[in-house]
């Protein structure tokens, strides 16, 4: 029968074309993972710009050509909720970029690969990031860079409001003098990201901070709630403002814009004024030093290997090409970041003398906790960083200590 | 007003009828104004921000932060129109395009199909297959973001085309259009081709669907602006770059990617180019989309 | 819902049929349940798992924990329940604005451009209904220019002499800062000592952010032309029985409006105040593109919390158990909203005005009353337009 053909043929392309469309999808134009031979290793990296996904494409390439083995590099826009979905779908990227806020978390799941103390280089590292990066007793990243914060400031408006080289603050009264004297008009003294990741800076400077060196949860110390009211104080008086009440989407921008003649930022902000803002001058100054003496907030990254990857040795060797220390210096010059191998920091001292303070911070910087959950409570103490004016620093950072210990049982 | 409040006004109102009349013709000439002016100031607010985000991407980065308002660049810029083309946007306008025609051809044809089977169509577990539809219906698509990326992750279509677009095929309320419709066909105008023998299919493609055509246009609208509006299926379903759409890559954009900082041109400049395509689709179905809007409700 | 099936005339044709309806809506029901009914049974194992989004949620090594997800949420305190609380929060002050203000709009946007002496309907119509067809992630990205702290609408209520507030940065809710300017700063122990789902009840009175105030501001832009239309729809099919009755009675433009179109739009204002509801509560898009939860967590909505939960912390029961919460929520809310409007219908405004109003002779045949209790089929209709716009 002509018609009952002729239906069971459409029906039948029907059914065909979803499941075409299944396969088609699948091998010819996706670039996941999935569609691509198990010998490639697929790299990813969130990028700062241009300048850092060239930076790691070429080194990922020299690698390739070196050792024939494939490898590609992906940028990724999101990288923990890339991770996550990564991890979660068995086909993680082989490479990729870890920090040490994120580290507990994935180590945790027993996603990530405990591959660091094979590494040959191993010792070469600064120990304090080796530290940041082990969860229960096992390295899970290998160090590739670090970045402190420092204190920028804008020369122009600095000279401007009469101030010299020695006016610059090397302590807490000293720093609100001098941001209030450069608040004038539409520019505001000092302007930081409302965030911990700036403010902590304050109680590392203190002598507080989330953690003491046994553990125990310190949130609500006496000299954390002292360093959180003096930051209170800064918002109040009007000579510190927060980025996004500037109309800024971070310290460098507020900084950048001229809304702001100083600014709380890490090594990082060194790029974006070069390529964003270039005609702003700007001296680099170590933070001033709190009651209990100097304190900055550090944060490292590092390389981590996928415990589904299907490559682990050939991962291996691509992370100890890249963390080896002519590499970092490389990474370093193009990207601005600080290499993570204690041996260099004499040469990019030497590369970058206005930088040095960044890289002193080095000597005296705390780095976030790597307590599995930690992202919440951050997050949750950022929300209250940003209501800062109108809080009590007391009590945020009584509900802090709550949150932690609930979750560093 | 109360009931009781009326009784009072109604009859007052018929007692003076003809002087009110009156009244009413000259109140009604100024209210006419008034009313115009009201809608005019509306309209203006609901099309200056489209006009303000096209003159902005045309404008340079100090400009649109010190003018926003203003709809005349200082100096007219194409550097960030550049700047999106040197990036991947190009690669996002094609895959939503890739995205869009796969899902709205898909969703004309399978809708029809099924609303066609549930109208015309006795078989067994029809009523079960309709149960099921109502009771997909009602669950709200964020409550799926999470399972949706668990299954298609399951069936091994994450990061591809597939993953993409099949899961968006899903349109129970689109099998809903195309059986209301279809019922309002008469059955009598496949009686003809029935008695010439044509089988099911036949009478479905060549007599029933023609007739159809208002309903599928509809199909048609919605789909196109869903599929190529969509972003939360785009985010958990795929991961590589080259496989982003416009709402994805735009996403990202907004959030800070491409610049350090709010440089607005462009991504105003993407938020414009993205809408095109809709309008465009708006302006050449805008009589089918206004004037029926009983088209797309009472079919 | 006419229903036209015909009898199958021949036997024969009635297995021939039964086999053509299968495989015509085999591919339907195949992608149905494969992207729709399977997804939340996952989901639901995944709530009442510990499943941390490694491998197989089905693999061995994930246990079962029953009302573990469920309870850090609803019952324990702690931070996963204070942010869904917040969220709760947040969104429940969305859609108690949201709701009100684009159904009202609609409505009176469609009864001015439905006037027949109006010139230049089409233009007003496609002005309005225009910014309901674009992306949820155009207009957001639009909105954070036009809302920044030096933009748009600042520069413009500059202009008027008013001082726009941080719209995206300031946490304060818009309730706390009118109390705070009548010199109310603190709360009362009665408020700030107890609370529900981790905050305090002070905490719950804060009214919507700035922040939270743009996105209602964009919902409403974005979705009273779809209901426009709706409205507009309605109000031609009842076009002629409205005027008759109107001028029977002799009765004033806004005494019509009042007590003859309203009641007969109800069916309509129904369906869009159910439409309203659920898409209210699935705000999304605008939260990942615009804040993510900033400031202070003021725009973290019950929707995006989950997904954070889920594909941000690897938190993947929680964020599945928010899921389903999300959507206990939004069909206990249609069900309340049915079941109170349902109510009201048993005396319909439109009969009392005739039983207690102008004398008989006034009073026409009585049309046929529109307020047939809504069919859910027509329902269903409704709702295609309005879904994909409210995200």
């Amino acid at each position: 029968m002509f018609h009952k053909k002729m239906m069971l043929t459409v029906a039948m392309t029907a059914v065909g074309a979803l499941a075409l469309a299944a396969c088609g999808g699948g091998s010819d134009d996706s670039n996941g993972a999935s569609s691509e031979s198990a010998s490639t290793i697929n790299v990813l990296i969130g990028s700062s710009g241009d300048a850092e996904t060239k930076a790691v494409t070429d080194a990922v390439a020299a690698w390739s050509t070196e050792s024939g083995v494939k490898a590609k590099v992906s940028v990724a826009s999101d990288i923990a909720q890339q991770l996550s979905q990564g991890f979660a779908s068995g086909n993680p990227a082989d490479v990729f970029y870890l920090t040490n806020d994120t580290i507990a978390t994935y180590a945790s799941n027993g996603s990530l690969d405990p591959f660091v103390e094979g590494l040959s280089n191993k010792d070469d590292f600064y120990p304090t990031i080796m530290d940041s990066f082990t969860y229960d007793g096992q390295v899970y990243a290998a160090p590739k860079d670090f970045s402190t914060l420092a204190l920028i400031i804008n020369s122009d408006k600095w000279a401007a409001a009469g101030l010299t080289d020695a006016d610059i603050p090397t302590s807490w009264d000293e720093l609100s003098t001098v941001a209030a004297k450069l608040t004038t008009g539409d520019t505001v003294g000092l302007s930081i990201s409302p965030e911990f990741a700036r403010v902590g800076a304050f109680f590392a400077q203190n002598g507080g901070w989330l953690v003491d060196d046994k553990g125990a949860v310190t949130a609500d110390s006496p000299e954390n709630v002292e360093a959180l009211t003096y930051v209170q104080s800064l918002l109040t008086s009007g000579s510190m403002k927060y980025a996004s009440e500037v109309g800024a989407g971070w310290g460098g921008e507020a900084f950048g814009t001229g809304a702001a003649a100083m600014t709380i930022e890490g090594n990082w902000i060194t790029g974006a004024l070069t390529n964003t803002y270039p005609d702003v001058k700007y001296t680099v100054a170590e933070l001033p030093a709190g009651p209990a003496g100097k304190g900055t907030m550090q944060f490292n990254g590092g390389w981590g290997i996928a415990a589904d990857s299907q490559n682990k040795d050939n991962a291996t060797k691509l992370v100890e090409y890249l963390t080896q220390p002519t590499q970092q210096l490389t990474f370093a010059t193009d990207f601005g970041v600080m290499p993570a191998v204690v041996s260099t920091a004499d040469q990019w001292k030497t590369d970058n003398p206005a930088l040095a303070p960044f890289i002193e911070g080095a000597d005296y910087a705390k780095s976030i906790p790597n307590i599995v959950g930690i992202k919440d409570v951050i997050d949750e103490l950022n929300s209250q960083i940003q209501s800062l004016s109108t809080g009590d620093p007391k009590t945020i950072l009584e509900s802090t200590q709550t949150n932690l210990e609930s979750i560093s049982k | 007003m109360t009931a009781s409040e009326l009784q009072h006004t109604v009859p007052e109102v018929r007692s003076a009828k003809n002087r009110r009349f009156d009244k009413l013709a000259r109140r009604s000439r100024y209210s006419g104004i008034l009313v115009y002016i009201a809608l005019g100031i509306l309209a203006l607010v609901y099309i200056y921000p489209f006009l303000i985000s096209i003159a902005n991407s045309f404008k340079l980065d100090p400009d649109a932060a010190a003018n926003p308002i203003s709809l005349i660049p200082q100096t007219f810029s194409t550097e960030a129109l550049q700047r999106l083309f040197e990036a991947d946007f190009p690669t996002w306008f094609k895959n939503s395009a890739i995205v869009t025609v796969v899902v709205t051809s898909g969703r004309v044809f399978f809708n029809s199909l099924a609303g066609y089977a549930l109208s015309r169509l006795r078989f067994p577990g029809r009523g079960l297959v309709f149960a099921l539809l109502i009771a997909v219906m009602s669950v709200p698509s964020v409550v799926l973001l999470i399972p949706k990326f668990l299954v298609i992750n399951e069936l091994g279509m994450y990061d591809t085309y597939a993953g993409m677009t099949i899961p968006l095929l899903a349109d129970a309320a689109g099998i809903f259009i195309m059986k209301n419709f279809f019922e309002s066909i008469p059955a009598s105008v496949e009686e003809a081709a029935r008695i010439d023998g044509a089988g099911v299919f036949r009478r479905f493609w060549s007599v029933v669907l023609p007739m159809a055509r208002p309903a599928l246009v509809t199909i048609f609208i919605l789909s196109f602006q869903g599929s190529w509006n969509e972003m939360s299926h785009m985010i958990i379903s795929t991961q590589s770059p080259e496989l982003f759409t416009l709402t994805k890559g735009v996403a990202q954009l907004a959030s800070g990617a491409l610049s350090a900082g709010t440089q607005y041109p462009i991504k105003l400049a993407a938020a414009t180019i993205m809408t095109i395509p809709v309008a465009v689709l708006f302006f050449i179905f805008q009589k089918k989309i206004m004037n029926s809007s009983d088209g797309a409700v009472k079919e | 819902m006419m229903k036209r099936l015909k009898k199958p005339k021949e036997g024969g044709a009635h297995g021939h049929e039964a086999v053509a309806g299968w495989l015509f809506i085999s591919p339907m029901v195949i992608i149905l349940g494969l992207f729709l009914v399977i997804p939340v049974l996952m989901a639901a194992w995944v709530s009442v798992s510990d499943w941390t989004g490694r491998g197989s949620p089905f693999a061995s090594t994930v246990n079962f924990v029953g009302t573990d997800n469920y309870a850090k949420l609803l019952t324990e305190p702690g931070l996963a329940q204070s942010d869904f609380g917040m969220s709760i929060k947040n969104n429940s002050y969305y859609v108690l604005l949201v709701i009100p203000i684009q159904t009202a709009l609609s409505l009176f946007l469609a009864v001015m451009v439905n006037r027949r002496v109006l010139k230049g309907r089409g233009f007003f119509r496609t002005a309005f209904y225009f910014p309901s067809v674009t992306s949820s992630v155009a207009i957001t990205v639009i909105f954070l220019f036009l809302f920044s702290t030096t933009g748009a609408v600042n520069k413009a209520l500059h202009a008027i002499g008013v001082n726009g507030p941080q719209w995206f940065s300031d946490p304060k809710g818009i309730l706390h800062m009118a109390l705070g300017n009548m010199g109310i700063d603190t709360p009362p122990a009665a408020l700030a000592g107890h609370g529900f789902l981790g905050n305090s009840w002070w905490q719950w009175l804060s009214g919507p952010s700035p922040a939270m105030c743009v996105f209602i501001i964009m919902a409403v832009f974005t979705t009273s032309g779809t209901f426009m239309l709706l409205f507009i729809s309605a109000l031609q099919n009842l076009q002629g029985e409205v005027e008759e009755a109107g001028i029977m009675d002799g009765a004033s433009g806004w005494q019509r409006f009042w007590h003859i179109t309203l009641p007969m739009l109800k069916p309509t204002t129904f369906t869009v105040l159910t439409l309203g509801l659920i898409g209210t509560w699935q705000v999304f898009d605008q939260i990942y593109v615009g804040t993510k939860g900033n400031p202070s967590k003021t725009t973290l909505t019950p929707a995006y919390l989950s997904y954070s939960s889920s594909f941000q912390n690897n938190q993947w029961g929680r964020g599945a158990a928010i899921a389903f919460i999300l959507f206990a929520i939004i069909v206990a809310m249609t069900i309340l909203q049915r079941i109170v409007l349902r109510d009201r219908k048993t005396l319909p405004k439109r009969k009392r005005f005739y039983r207690d109003g102008p004398p008989s002779a006034v009073v026409p045949a009585t049309p046929t009353s529109p307020l047939v209790p809504t069919a859910s089929g027509a329902q269903m209709d409704d709702s295609t337009p309005g879904e994909g716009d409210q995200r």
